[in-house]
This record gives C-alpha cells, sequence and structure tokens, in this order.
C-alpha cells in the first residue's frame, strides 16, 4: 500500500479526523455551540473530499476496500443525511440540558462505520464496519439515560445486535470454509464449484438473518418499534437512514459481485422476506397511535419496497435502489426533523394527540410533516411516488410479478395510515399547545429553514427527478 | 482400529466444552455460568494450540479469560445476583426456545453430512506464528487495524457516556 | 483428523449459544451466550485457516487475522454493552430482558 492508494480513502479519514477534533474540542471545553459548528463544517470537508477524489475513482484498496462510484454515492448520501441529522441535534440535546457534547464523537464514529461499510469488499471490512456502526449505536440509543425507555432500548438492541452479529460470523465462517476466501470476488471466482454445497447456502442463509435484523425486515424487525421509540429523535433518525444505507449498500456490492440473484433459492428467500415486510410492516402501522412507531413500522415496509428493487439484480434495479434511498432518506429526515422540532424537554412530540389540529397552530411545520407523510405513502409530485414507479418499473423488467403484486396492494393499505395522520394533523380539538422553542434562536430558525429545504426538495425531485437521476447513473458508471 | 493421540486429545477438550457450554445455559447462579464458560474458553484454547494457532491462542485465554469474562463476575458480584432474582420464563417459552435451537443444530449437522471437507494433515504449519501473523497485520491487514482502534475509541466513549456518574443535572 | 469434527463441534457450540439466549432471561447471561457463540465461529475460522493453509492457500493467515479481529470487537462490544446493563439495573433493579413485553400492549 502507498500513498496514491490512501487518496480515496480521503473521506473517510476525514470522518475519522471528525470524532478526534471533537474529543479535543471537548477536551478545552468550548461549548456546544462550537462543536456543533465545527462538526458542521468537518462533515462539509468531508463532501468537498468525496468531491475531490471523484476523478481518482474508481480505485482499489487491496485487499479490503474498494472506492468506486457507487460507494461515493451512498457514502454522499450518508453524510448529507448526518449534516441534517447534527443539525437536528443542536437543539434537541440543547433542550435537555444533558451534555451534549460526547454525543457528536458518537455519531460520527457511528457515520465512520457506515461510510466503511459502503466501501467493503471482504468480510473483514464488512464486520468490523458494521460493528463500528453497531458499538457507536449502542451508546447513541442509551444517550438519554435518564429518559423512560432508553437505556431498555439500548440493551434490546444490544442483546439483538450481538446475536444478528454472531450469525453473521457464523455464515462467513461456512462461506469461507468453502470458497477459502473472505474477499467478495474471491468467493465469486469459486462460487461455480461451491453453490450447491448446503454448508455454502447456510451460510449464505445466516447472512441474510443478520443483514435483515440491519435492516430490521421481517421476521427479524422485532426490535425496531422499541427502539425507534425510545431512542433520542436524532438517533431514531440516524438508525432509520444512515445505519440501514450501509447495511443495504454493502448488501447490494456483496450480491453484485458474487451475483447473488442467480440462485433461485436466494430469489425466493429474498422474496418471501421482502413480501412479509410489505405486508407485516403496513398492517402494524395501521393502529398505531404513535408516530415514532408508526415510522418503525413503515420503514419496515419501505424496505420491503426496496428489496423489490434488489431482487431483479439488475443495472435498473440499483438505479432505482439508490433513488429509492435518496428519496426514503430525504422524507424521513424531515418527518424526524418535524418530531424533533415539536419535543420539548418533558415530551418527544411522539402520540399523536399532539398532532391533532397542528395545521392551524403551527402550518409550516404541519405541511412539511403533511408533504413527509404523503412522499412515504407515495402520492403523485412527490419523490416517493417516483422512487416506488422506479422500483415497479425495475421490477417489471425482470418480471418478479408477485413481490410487484404485493408492493402495489400494501401500498393502498399504506395510504390509509399515512392519510389518517394528515386527518389528525387538521382535526379541531386543537387542546395542548405546543411550546414554541425560541432559546436557541440562531439554530431553531436554521432547523426551520433545512425542514423547509427538505420539504422543497422532494417536491422537487418528484416533478424533475432528472437531475438526481443522472447524478446516479454518473456515479454508478465509475466502477 | 486405534485412535491416534491427536484424536484423544480432541475428544476429551470437546467432552469437556460441550459439558461446559451445556453448564453457561443450564446452571440457575449466574457465577456458575462464568466460571464454566471460563472453562469452555480454555477448551476451546486447547484447540487452538492443537491447529497450531499458538498466538491466537495465548491472545484468547488473555481477552476472553483475562479481560472480558473478569468483566462479567465483575458486573455479576456487583449486583449480587443470585439464581432467585432471575423470574423463569414461562415453561412453553422454554422449551420452543430448546426446541428452536435443537432444529437449527439439525438443520446445519444435516448440511454438514452433505458435505465433503477434507482432512487437516497432522504436520505443523507455519501460518499461526507470532512473526508470520504480525507481518500479514501490519501490511495486508493494516486498514483494519487502524479500523478497529477506532472503533476501541467508540467503545471507551460509550462506556465513560453510558456509565458515568449522574450529573450536575440530577 | 478430518475437520468435519472441528466443524461439528463449533456446530454445537454454536446452537447451545442460541438455545442459551432463547431460553434464559437474564441479560447477562444471553450476552455471555452470544460470546460463546462467537468462540464457535472463532474456532471455526482457526480451523479453516489450517485446512486452507494444508491446501497450500498463502493467505490462510487472513483467516486467523479475522479470529483477532472478532476477539477485539467482542473486548469493545462487551465494555459498552455490560455498561448499559448496569445502567439497566440501576434504574430497574433488574436484568430481565422481555423483547416481547412491549409488543403486547
Amino acid at each position: 500500500m502507498n500513498e496514491l492508494q490512501l487518496i480515496p480513502l480521503l473521506p473517510f479519514i476525514i470522518l475519522a479526523m471528525a470524532s478526534v477534533v471533537t474529543i479535543l474540542l471537548i477536551a478545552f471545553r468550548l461549548s456546544h455551540t462550537v462543536i456543533q459548528v465545527t462538526g458542521f463544517l468537518m462533515m462539509c470537508l468531508v463532501v468537498f473530499a468525496t468531491w475531490y477524489v471523484r476523478d481518482t475513482l474508481p480505485e482499489e484498496v487491496p485487499p479490503l476496500f474498494i472506492v468506486d462510484g457507487q460507494a461515493a454515492l451512498f457514502t454522499g448520501v450518508i453524510i448529507f443525511c448526518v449534516l441534517v441529522i447534527g443539525l437536528f441535534s443542536y437543539i434537541y440535546f440543547e433542550e435537555r440540558e444533558e451534555n451534549p457534547k460526547e454525543y457528536y464523537i458518537l455519531l460520527f464514529l457511528a457515520t465512520l462505520g457506515a461510510a466503511i461499510l459502503t466501501i467493503s469488499q471482504h468480510f473483514i471490512s464488512l464486520f468490523i464496519g458494521l460493528e463500528l456502526l453497531s458499538v457507536s449505536l449502542y451508546a447513541l440509543i442509551a444517550y438519554l439515560r435518564n429518559r423512560n425507555n432508553a437505556v431498555e432500548a439500548g440493551m434490546k438492541y444490544l442483546v439483538l445486535a450481538a446475536l444478528s452479529s454472531a450469525f453473521l460470523l457464523f455464515g462467513m465462517a461456512l462461506i469461507y470454509m468453502e470458497a477459502g476466501s473472505m474477499k467478495f470476488s474471491g468467493i465469486a471466482e469459486k462460487l461455480p464449484q461451491v453453490s450447491s454445497s448446503p454448508l455454502f447456502l447456510m451460510g449464505l442463509g445466516t447472512i441474510v438473518v443478520a443483514i435483515g435484523f440491519k435492516l430490521a425486515l421481517v421476521p427479524f424487525h422485532l426490535w425496531a418499534a422499541d427502539v425507534y421509540q425510545g431512542s433520542p429523535t436524532p438517533v431514531t433518525a440516524f438508525i432509520a437512514t444512515i445505519s440501514k444505507i450501509g447495511t443495504f449498500a454493502v448488501l447490494l456490492r456483496f450480491a453484485q459481485t458474487i451475483h447473488l440473484q442467480q440462485y433461485p433459492l436466494i430469489i425466493a428467500i429474498f422474496s418471501v422476506i421482502a413480501i412479509s415486510s410489505m405486508i407485516v410492516g403496513n398492517i402494524l402501522a395501521l393502529r398505531q397511535q404513535n408516530l415514532k412507531r408508526l415510522l418503525a413500522y413503515s420503514s419496515i415496509a419501505h424496505f420491503g419496497y426496496l428489496l423489490v428493487a434488489f431482487l431483479p439484480g439488475n443495472e435498473a434495479g440499483t438505479e432505482a435502489a439508490a433513488f429509492y434511498l435518496i428519496a426514503y432518506s430525504i422524507t424521513l429526515l424531515s418527518a424526524f426533523g418535524v418530531i424533533t422540532l415539536l419535543s420539548s424537554r418533558e415530551h418527544e412530540a411522539e402520540t399523536l394527540d399532539i398532532y391533532t389540529g397542528l395545521i392551524w397552530r403551527r402550518p409550516v411545520v404541519a405541511t412539511i410533516l403533511a408533504i413527509s407523510l404523503f412522499s412515504l405513502a407515495g402520492i403523485p409530485l412527490t419523490a416517493g411516488f417516483l422512487a416506488k414507479f422506479f422500483v415497479l418499473s425495475a421490477g417489471v423488467q425482470q418480471a418478479v410479478w408477485l413481490p410487484l403484486a404485493v408492493l402495489i396492494l400494501t401500498s393502498v393499505i399504506g395510504l390509509y395510515y399515512y392519510l389518517r395522520v394528515i386527518n389528525t394533523l387538521f382535526g379541531t380539538s386543537g387542546t395542548a399547545d405546543v411550546m414554541q422553542k425560541t432559546v436557541h434562536p440562531f439554530f431553531h430558525v436554521s432547523t426551520y429553514i433545512t425542514l423547509v429545504v427538505l420539504a422543497g426538495m422532494l417536491f422537487w425531485i418528484g416533478v424533475f427527478p432528472g437531475l438526481v437521476l443522472q447524478g446516479i447513473r454518473l456515479f454508478l458508471l465509475l466502477h | 482400529m486405534g485412535m491416534s493421540l491427536q484424536q484423544i486429545v480432541f475428544g476429551v477438550l470437546s467432552i469437556i466444552s460441550i459439558i461446559s457450554a451445556l453448564g453457561v445455559i443450564l446452571s440457575k447462579n449466574p457465577v456458575t455460568s462464568v466460571l464454566c464458560l471460563i472453562v469452555t474458553f480454555f477448551t476451546i484454547a486447547g484447540h487452538y494450540i492443537m491447529l497450531n494457532a499458538q498466538f491466537l491462542a495465548v491472545v484468547h485465554i488473555i481477552v476472553y479469560a483475562g479481560a472480558i469474562m473478569v468483566l462479567f463476575l465483575f458486573v455479576i458480584m456487583l449486583m449480587n445476583l443470585n439464581a432467585e432474582i432471575e423470574p423463569q420464563k414461562r415453561s412453553w417459552l422454554k422449551y420452543a426456545g430448546a426446541i428452536s435451537g435443537g432444529a437449527l443444530l439439525l438443520v446445519l449437522l444435516a448440511a454438514l453430512r452433505e458435505a465433503s471437507v477434507s482432512s487437516l494433515q497432522p504436520g505443523a504449519v507455519e501460518i499461526g506464528l507470532i512473526s508470520n501473523l504480525g507481518k500479514t497485520l501490519f501490511s495486508t491487514y493494516v486498514l483494519p487495524f487502524e479500523v478497529s482502534s477506532i472503533l476501541f475509541l467508540s467503545a471507551m466513549v460509550g462506556a465513560v457516556v453510558i456509565g458515568k456518574k449522574e450529573g450536575h443535572e440530577s | 483428523m478430518p475437520v468435519q469434527y472441528y466443524i461439528f463441534l463449533s456446530i454445537v457450540l454454536f446452537c447451545i449459544g442460541v438455545m442459551g439466549v432463547l431460553m434464559r432471561r437474564n441479560a447477562i447471561i444471553i450476552f455471555m451466550c452470544v460470546e460463546l457463540m462467537l468462540n464457535a465461529v472463532n474456532l471455526l475460522m482457526v480451523a479453516f485457516s489450517k485446512m486452507w493453509a494444508d491446501a497450500g492457500r498463502v493467505d490462510a493467515a487472513g483467516a486467523q487475522i479475522f479470529v483477532f479481529f472478532i476477539m477485539v470487537v467482542a473486548a469493545a462490544e462487551v465494555a459498552v454493552g455490560l455498561a448499559i446493563i448496569v445502567m439497566v439495573y440501576r434504574k430497574s433493579q433488574s436484568v430481565d430482558i422481555n423483547i416481547m413485553n412491549r409488543l403486547k400492549n
């Protein structure tokens, strides 16, 4: 390895440095604001570095990493999400007056873990990236120790994540036994000889269990609602977006390298998982009275939709998946942003009662929430609609009819509960007035502006997807 | 057909590890569980030595028996846990757990029966020696090594943040 | 000695770990069972490393490095995990993991 090979890793090195810089700032007892602004600037630097190194792509850093266009694309989305989540975190944690500074260290480290997943092409880097993400998440979920469910949610996530990584490793060991290599491309080379071996298939199966857990797919979704509800809202947004994007990116690379989709058995397993995720997620969401839990179930369903784009294993599927993840992230970030904005020191704004008649009291915020719910439901003119449309067209190309049919049917079910929330927004009995946050005017206003921009992006992508699609294609060509 | 010395050692170590592993999950007293687990770890270290992975055997003893299990024991003693505290699962849940674990075992063993894998040669291989592993670790795998150091940073911050005394706010 | 023996032993240890996770309610014991599962994997990895080294693969040392990383990660995970479990115990005087409890209501 030489210096030249390290250049493509520049964004990741800066990301790692961001956490060290944060530690130094804490050591010098600088204020929350300084840390927040520095973190923001560091993340901007990462984006800049990603842009700077794009000419050197694709570059392999053997044997563990490969930085190509797809990795850069997913890293870009991840960094975008952490920029927004970092901004939301300020007002959220400042309000609670618990010392929020170490939070940023963990946030950046978890982001680094997800980013490493996007460039992994080897079991070791996959495992270490995933564990960096999980270990940071344990602490992030349990961060507000004095809140009701935070520590319990942390423990639940801890036990299940540790269990799932044991399964992951077991699968990796079995695959290593058959293939003699832990590098994805090395496995792909040996594949013709080993693909019918039962131990190899068992290995793939246990890896699917672990990935399914991380993406909260049915039947490995039991943690999702409790963890979403128990964690601080910005962390919930993190789990819903960054953690899942990283995991999905590595699943995608693994599948692409070893041509996972050529096995009918694997396709069958993923179809069953996708179908049951769509059905169970949407049905469990139907009667939810808690917005965070509702979003948890809705994200189970959404990753079921996403798997439909993954099933064909073609170029269009990858494109559709990337577009879906971008649209989904922006949508969820705006929804969680609204929850953050409405949460007060004592109450997380999670029960639907708080939202009754919100439109009359806080018209802008309510409109943003409504737009993001429309996008989740997949109403035309929003990003969510086009995302679903691309998934459908990718699926039609490879004729995966059953999952497609379920996708359409469950989308209709989904419509019901999203519209129910929107109906609540227009309700009349607005009793509990939501406290206006004016403690930190600058950050309050910037959060507000961010939300408006996010909602605008949802419309913009929903009406003019060309630019985003072009960007995705440009990046995906770099491989 | 006589068994070689290696097979006898393997058999004895395996029986001890399986029995002590069962002890971990069946014993009512958490301290006994920890001790059983430590025995399991020592037998696994024995297997490592038989597989010519001397370095890993030593690291395994130091990290698992020395650090991790002591931490477990420490926490259990700190909480003063004993058998009476743990509420028992309703028995059908327990049986369901045992049955699904057993089903997994059967499936895996069935898959193993189908598999055709080679034999291990008794001769020594060089790869498990510390010089060889060190060279590999710090040349080919230096980047994940750095990432694992970052992981430790994360674990350290996490443990401190969660475990620290209630601050001034309370 | 056939490598099947080692696979057999690892599978048995792994499944004992899975049973423990499913049967017990004490979070610490469950966590210990996960460690047991990780060790089963480690044993498997070391055996395969020897197997591929015998077959003449020069990169078989990679599997032993992987085991080394698994140990490192397990140590980190235990540090954070036990901190969380102690926190739970301080709050509720119990380390009962009840995965299903909230899904009931």
